[in-house]
């Protein structure tokens, strides 16, 4: 600690810094520990440890999908993954609670990927999502298959509504009645889109590990 | 390039803007006949099915286990197997061969076997097979009824109204998960005050659904979903095994039940193992037959995106669909989903089943506009009434449905907002305003409809779950509050619980709840002048559409 106008402690500011550069450089090195098939992930997150259930009954875990943000940069309408993950943070840290992303190897599957992260989270609350940009909040106690909210439809998924998701999800681990988020359905989704769902569910599927631990995933900025 | 003029205009048609894909067998995108579908096998030793489709017993996944131990009569396999495909082929379309010798050969085959003989047909041999093979007699309809706010009130006037046009079951399911009890409660009591006998179902998570069955909040089940190939089943945390005892805890409890399956299910859960659609959707159909279900829902369900982006998908749809009635299942052969933004491609497809009529031609046709389906969108919806009238009546066919008038529909979408009004009120769950009772009786959607308190919802629903709340609960409330008819309907729906005579296959009930299936109404088609024909009153109502030119105005 720094005690400004502090008597007698005459501390070299330059040598601070570096120490300081040191401590992160090598809290990076530590958080890039684990990287499964050499490959980085986007710009600003790494993989670091196998997750282990969360204690701090404030955390809501984002569970994603094997190929999210990685070997799949962008949602099946193009929204980039660190976009949506910034608004799913954001909406989360709104509320007051905190975010942790865990990826999910064992099951390309929505649900389980959910409940997956519900169980790891210390409120038992979880958001799920897939690379495409399908998403639900889970809770741990709920069937697997079943949610507290479902988003189907990834394509009708904006950037604001990935926000309301995390702020929802928060205020579940709250404890607080929520208004669902409204319900969006375009009935030519299925057209349009469900050839290349099939292809990048097909993707992610191929990347799932069988019985592989969940993987800790951390911003490299804190 | 300078552009033509003719390319612009039909590279704006509607067609255009849906998904095609080559075929690509490696990721299982092909539809009936794969270069990896295995080739044809049987061989059984000392009472077991030891190989199929050129597997050991000692290679068997549990589907290949499953359909060898239950879903093959033994007996008949060796005879079956033999037969040359052509052959049998050619039997399906022969009208002096019956459905009954039809069907005991199909009972001893593999189901590699199965696709090549299909394979051997064009769609208007598959239908005039469908004609022949379907179980009931007399076909009939499914509707979808959801909104988007999962509104209650709308539920009911829609379920009644569903019930009036002519629909036998009707099947409701959710946007939001917990609003599940609701929105059967709302489905049972609607579609009984449109007319009775309809049969009702909630399309949940299995285990909310069994729960809402056992407590007689429906009156079926359908969403019980099998699958292809091993890993996309465990990828679900299920077996053949798991699904065959949660259809046993529906038959223990005298509710009828169907399983859902589809081509091009395992290309979208990304695991098809290189084998054609056809194939994976006919191990589905064996694995139903084994569990001693009666029933599927199939015909590419909600993967129908996938099965019409390969050539011949939509040929697969219609031979799937009669490769089920082939295994003596009943067929509700799906037409429920929206693939298309083509209106002629769409119309196109519900012929094959709309043709040769089918248990439910729809699982189920949109008795709401589609903006409100919540199965996101089916082929057919609120807004195709009246061509679907039309089609009925241009072609003397029998799709199910009846033309209606405006004040009938009007008087039992009203009564049915009134009911649920005060059956909730009786029950102490949350309130229903005039304001929405009025709205439901002229609404077309959820757009016309006043928005609802959702927390107190929410509320009145985990309520009434930990009150324990049952359909008797229901019949009482209706006794209190003087809706009588409604009250003796629900308690008859009740009632065939416990004589368990719909649990027959292909079981709808009448008006008058007595059981139409396939033991006492069999298809008997064998060629012009048999079968089910569109006549007497019937035809009339068909022929009576309102928009008729009447030559005294003139």
């Amino acid at each position: 600690m720094i005690y400004k106008g502090g008597e007698g402690m005459d501390i070299d500011e330059k040598l601070i810094q570096e120490i300081t550069r040191l401590v992160v450089k090598q809290l990076k090195q530590n958080k890039q520990s684990i990287r499964l098939n050499n490959t980085a992930m986007m710009e600003g997150y790494v993989e670091t440890v196998i997750a282990a259930k969360g204690r701090d009954p404030k955390e809501v875990v984002i569970g994603v999908g094997p190929c999210f943000g990685k070997f799949v940069r962008n949602t099946i309408t193009g929204i980039s993954h660190k976009e949506v993950l910034k608004q799913l943070l954001a909406g989360i840290e709104e509320e007051g609670m905190k975010p942790r992303i865990v990826r999910v190897l064992k099951t390309s599957d929505l649900a389980f990927i959910g409940k997956e992260a519900a169980m790891l989270s210390g409120s038992g609350i979880s958001i799920g999502i897939q690379s495409k940009g399908t998403t639900l909040i889970h809770q741990k106690d709920l069937y697997p298959l079943t949610n507290l909210e479902l988003f189907p439809q990834a394509p009708l998924i904006t950037l604001e509504m990935y926000r309301a998701i995390g702020k929802n999800a928060a205020k579940y681990a709250k404890g607080v009645a929520v208004i669902p988020i409204p319900v969006q359905s375009d009935f030519m989704s299925r057209p349009k889109y469900q050839v290349k769902a099939a292809i990048m569910h097909i993707k992610e599927t191929e990347n799932v590990i069988k019985n592989g631990n969940s993987i800790e995933i951390e911003r490299e900025d804190l | 390039m300078k552009r033509s003029k003719r390319f612009e205009v039909l590279g704006k048609r509607p067609i255009n803007q849906d998904s095609f894909m080559k075929e690509w067998p490696e990721k299982g995108f092909t539809a009936m006949a794969s270069p990896y579908d295995p080739k044809p096998s049987l061989v059984v030793e000392n009472g077991f099915i030891v190989e199929l489709d050129g597997k050991s017993r000692s290679e068997f996944d549990f589907i290949d286990s499953f359909i060898a131990d239950y879903a093959i009569n033994i007996n008949q396999a060796s005879e079956s197997m033999k037969l040359d495909n052509l052959a049998i082929a050619r039997m399906l379309v022969d009208i002096n061969v019956t459905r009954k010798s039809i069907i005991k050969i199909f009972s001893g085959l593999s189901p590699s076997k199965i696709i090549k003989i299909l394979d051997e047909l064009n769609v208007v041999e598959m239908m005039m097979a469908m004609q022949k093979i379907r179980a009931r007699k007399t076909p009939a309809n499914q509707a979808h009824i959801t909104n988007l706010r999962d509104n209650p009130v709308q539920i009911a006037a829609d379920a009644a109204e569903g019930a009036l046009r002519g629909f036998r079951e009707e099947e409701t399911t959710v946007g939001i998960a917990r609003y599940a009890p609701f929105n059967a409660i709302a489905l049972l009591i609607g579609s009984q005050i449109g007319k009775p006998g309809v049969l009702t179902q909630c399309a949940v998570e299995e285990a909310t659904e069994l729960e809402l069955g056992m407590r007689g909040f429906t009156t079926y089940a359908e969403t019980i979903s099998v699958y292809g190939t091993e890993s996309v089943f465990i990828d679900g945390d299920d077996t053949p095994y798991s699904k065959a005892f949660l259809a046993s805890a529906y038959a223990s409890r005298g509710l009828k039940t169907r399983f859902t399956s589809g081509t091009g299910s395992e290309v979208l859960m990304g695991n098809a193992e290189n084998k054609s659609m056809l194939y994976l959707e006919t191990r589905c159909l064996m694995v139903t037959k084994g569990a001693g279900v009666q029933g599927i829902q199939n015909g590419a369900v909600s993967c129908i995106g996938i099965t019409s982006s390969v050539p011949s998908g939509i040929r697969a749809v219609l031979a799937e669909n009669l490769i089920a009635a082939l295994l003596d299942l009943e067929v509700a052969s799906s037409n429920d989903q929206t693939f298309t933004h083509s209106d002629i491609r769409r119309t196109a497809r519900t012929m094959m089943q709309f043709l040769p009529g089918t248990d439910f031609i729809f699982s189920g046709y949109s008795g709401t506009p589609n903006y409100d389906n919540m199965f996101a969108g089916s082929n057919f919806d609120a807004e195709d009434f009246d061509d679907y009238n039309v089609l009925q009546r241009d072609l003397m066919v029998d799709g199910g449905l009846r033309p209606v008038k405006e004040e009938e529909v009007i008087n039992v979408r009203y009564k049915a907002a009134k009911v649920m009004q005060a059956v909730f009120k009786e029950l102490g769950l949350s309130k229903i305003t005039d304001e929405e009772v009025e709205a439901a009786a002229y609404a077309h959607g959820s757009k016309d409809m006043p928005a609802r308190n959702e927390l107190e919802d929410f509320e009145a629903i985990e309520d009434l779950m930990n009150r324990g709340l049952t359909g008797i609960d229901i019949v009482k409330a209706l006794v209190k509050t003087n809706y009588e008819d409604v009250a003796d309907s629900i308690l008859n729906m009740l009632k065939q619980r416990i004589s368990g005579d719909y649990l027959q296959t292909s079981a709808i009930l009448d008006d008058k709840f007595n059981v139409n299936s396939a033991v006492n109404n069999a298809n008997d088609y064998q060629g012009p002048g048999t079968g089910y024909r569109v006549q007497g009153e019937r035809w009339e109502e068909i022929k009576n559409i309102p928009n008729i030119i009447n030559p005294d105005d003139i």
